[in-house]
């Protein structure tokens, strides 16, 4: 017991972000629920698909009521609308993860690399920011479509990250330009240490609560953009996701027109709902990490 | 004002040469499509049996280039029409110029864009205060949790709440369109009414894109600005709370100007969502439309027209910032 206590408080000296992080999460409970809503869906999308291989179609029950063998009812065609949601999570997450993950590499990277060698890199690098910034993320995105087919997560995530990238970079150049005056910058440049530890040990961790904060915001958009191009109907669907779901609602079902369809249009926009508030939500204690100014005062 | 003068300048200069660039990229990247349209064009023409002359100036007359000059020139003619203001004429809506296209499209969009964010202003800047005032509050932090979220759900999540709520269920709005297709445009009071009628979904989906822009930006600026010394200086002078209400606004007003640009574009940009759902013909379903036909030129001129209103927003939002804060002004 007492070996345990010991070691927690040791690995809670030795974790100082990590405690930080915990305090903030726990300190109110609308941040609890965001993380949990968040991992609900991670969980949905590692693991829904594996209890529903194939969907279940069922020609004898079109737009169905909500019943036991059907929790949320079915749709036009007779599949189950719970499975679509729980089977269509999957594309919808792993999209936005790698786009995010796409985003803060660029992102991070060149925002690092401006503010912290500045002059003509930095100038150059942010004339590249200010454009990627300037071009319409969206209408880019769906002139994009005709040429290349978003099918794979993978695709996808890289196109969306190609096109957002301008925010985080911009974000972190601000704040590496701040921190670059900073004494342990100064000391550790003083102390005649590479760039390249300068910049990965001692500014990126400090930038790290920053950029996840853009990254999550980031994430939002994305899955609002990816959803998006399936509901207008402008990447050609190979299997469902929320997006395919809701196209074939509004454009194809007439969901708008009919009350039994109505839970097989709602399912969708209520998972997009749940899941923005679960990662504003969440924000909220990161926010209060990286910026304590927010903070009430006592 | 002459340093107002030259940065206005420099901006417009930045602001032109930031056009030519994304005049070329678009150029450029029409042309990356597959599928060559002035190629399939001109083939279709030689189908229908016109001799390889006419067709080609009929490909030259359509697409405003002829495919088969190098790309450059293409580029520069392309480059010498659009500064006459020809943008090319439409494919699928054979030989209507592409600028008359926009110029029936863009009222539809900017209107409604520019009613919502009037609304939105309105009302987030309000919210902002009482957020940031009433922070430690239950209620404040319900609101600005409201801000982040609406802003953060996709637009057309939104629009299709609002149609459900408003059209679906209690069948008090229409859904589609401009106005009642029954009634002759004019300035009728029917048509006129009819118009605000099926405007007014559009306008709160718009109002609702930028309402959580305005909230949170007004909420931070104005936590900073209750932070500074002159606050604590009026609070010690015993000043009536009206008047430190004003200094507050004041103050915490001038950085909700590059909220305007940003959510402008914002709202220009992604305003196709938001006419899909209530198909309302305005820019957005333009360049939607041409995607699905493959109308290139309708489809780079749109697109040109968006990112061009973007970079005016940014600019008009810069010299405003100039022009109400004078510590920048230098």
């Amino acid at each position: 017991m007492a070996a345990t206590a010991a070691l927690s408080t040791r690995l809670r000296n030795r974790r100082p972000a990590l405690n930080a992080f915990r305090k903030a999460v726990t300190r109110k409970p609308g941040r609890l629920i965001g993380l949990g809503i968040i991992l609900f869906f991670v969980l949905l999308a590692i693991c829904g698909p594996w209890f529903y291989g194939s969907l279940a179609v069922d020609p004898n029950a079109i737009y169905a009521a909500p019943s036991a063998d059907h929790w949320l009812g079915t749709d036009f065609a007779g599949s189950d609308v719970f499975q679509e949601v729980v089977v269509g999570a999957r594309y919808v997450l792993s999209t936005a993860a790698l786009a995010a993950l796409f985003t803060s590499v660029l992102g991070i990277t060149v925002g690092l690399l401006a503010g912290y060698h500045r002059g003509f890199l930095d100038s150059a690098l942010m004339r590249v920011t200010d454009f990627v910034l300037t071009i319409p993320g969206l209408p880019l995105l769906i002139i994009l479509s005709t040429v290349w087919s978003f099918g794979s997560p993978w695709q996808m995530g890289l196109v969306l990250g190609l096109t957002g990238w301008g925010g985080v970079a911009r974000a972190v150049r601000s704040q590496a330009l701040t921190l670059r005056e900073r004494g342990f910058l100064e000391a550790a440049r003083g102390l005649g240490l590479p760039s390249r530890h300068i910049i990965v040990k001692e500014l990126l961790p400090n930038i790290a609560p920053y950029v996840a904060m853009h990254l999550l915001l980031s994430v939002i958009a994305f899955i609002g953009a990816e959803v998006g191009l399936f509901f207008l109907g402008l990447v050609p669907f190979s299997s469902t996701n929320w997006g395919v779901m809701l196209n074939q609602a509004v454009f194809s079902g007439g969901a708008m027109n009919s009350p039994d369809a109505l839970v097989y249009l709602l399912s969708p926009l209520v998972c997009i709902l749940l899941l923005t508030l679960g990662i504003v939500l969440f924000l909220d204690a990161i926010d209060e990490l990286f910026n304590p100014r927010l903070r009430e005062r006592a | 004002m002459t340093g107002f003068a030259r940065r206005l300048a420099g901006k417009l200069l930045a602001g032109l040469v930031m056009v030519w660039v994304v005049v070329t990229f678009t150029f450029f990247l029409v042309h990356a499509l597959p599928g060559k349209p002035g190629d399939v064009q001109y083939e279709s023409y030689i189908m229908q049996g016109f001799n390889p002359e006419e067709a080609r100036a009929k490909v030259t007359a359509v697409y405003g280039f002829t495919s088969h000059d190098p790309l450059f020139s293409q580029y520069l003619g392309y480059l010498g029409r659009l500064l006459h203001g020809d943008l090319g004429q439409s494919v699928y809506y054979s030989g209507v110029p592409v600028s008359h296209l926009i110029w029936s499209a863009l009222p539809w969009t900017v209107l409604p864009v520019l009613t919502g964010l009037l609304v939105s202003f309105l009302i987030g800047v309000i919210a902002g205060v009482i957020a940031a005032v009433k922070r430690s509050s239950r209620w404040g932090g319900l609101l600005s949790v409201s801000g982040s979220l609406v802003a953060g759900v996709p637009s057309f999540v939104l629009a299709l709440l609002l149609l459900l709520v408003f059209h679906t269920e209690w069948h008090l709005l229409p859904d589609a369109g401009t106005s009642d297709i029954t009634l002759e445009p004019g300035w009728s009071p029917e048509y006129v009414g009819s118009v605000v009628q099926h405007a007014v979904l559009p306008v709160i989906s718009y109002a609702l894109l930028s309402y959580g822009g305005w909230l949170l930006a007004m909420k931070s600026s104005v936590i900073t600005v209750l932070g500074d010394d002159f606050i604590l200086a009026s609070e010690l002078r015993g000043l009536a709370p009206v008047t430190r209400a004003r200094y507050i606004g004041r103050n915490a007003i001038l950085p909700l100007f590059t909220v305007l640009a940003l959510s402008f574009g914002i709202m220009f940009a992604g305003s196709f969502f938001i006419e899909q759902t209530f198909d309302y013909p305005g820019l957005g379903e333009l360049l939607l439309k041409s995607i699905g036909v493959r109308d290139y030129p309708v489809m780079a001129g749109a697109f040109l027209l968006i990112t061009v209103a973007i970079i005016a927003a940014n600019i008009v939002a810069d010299l405003c910032y100039t022009l109400i804060d004078p510590r920048v002004r230098r």
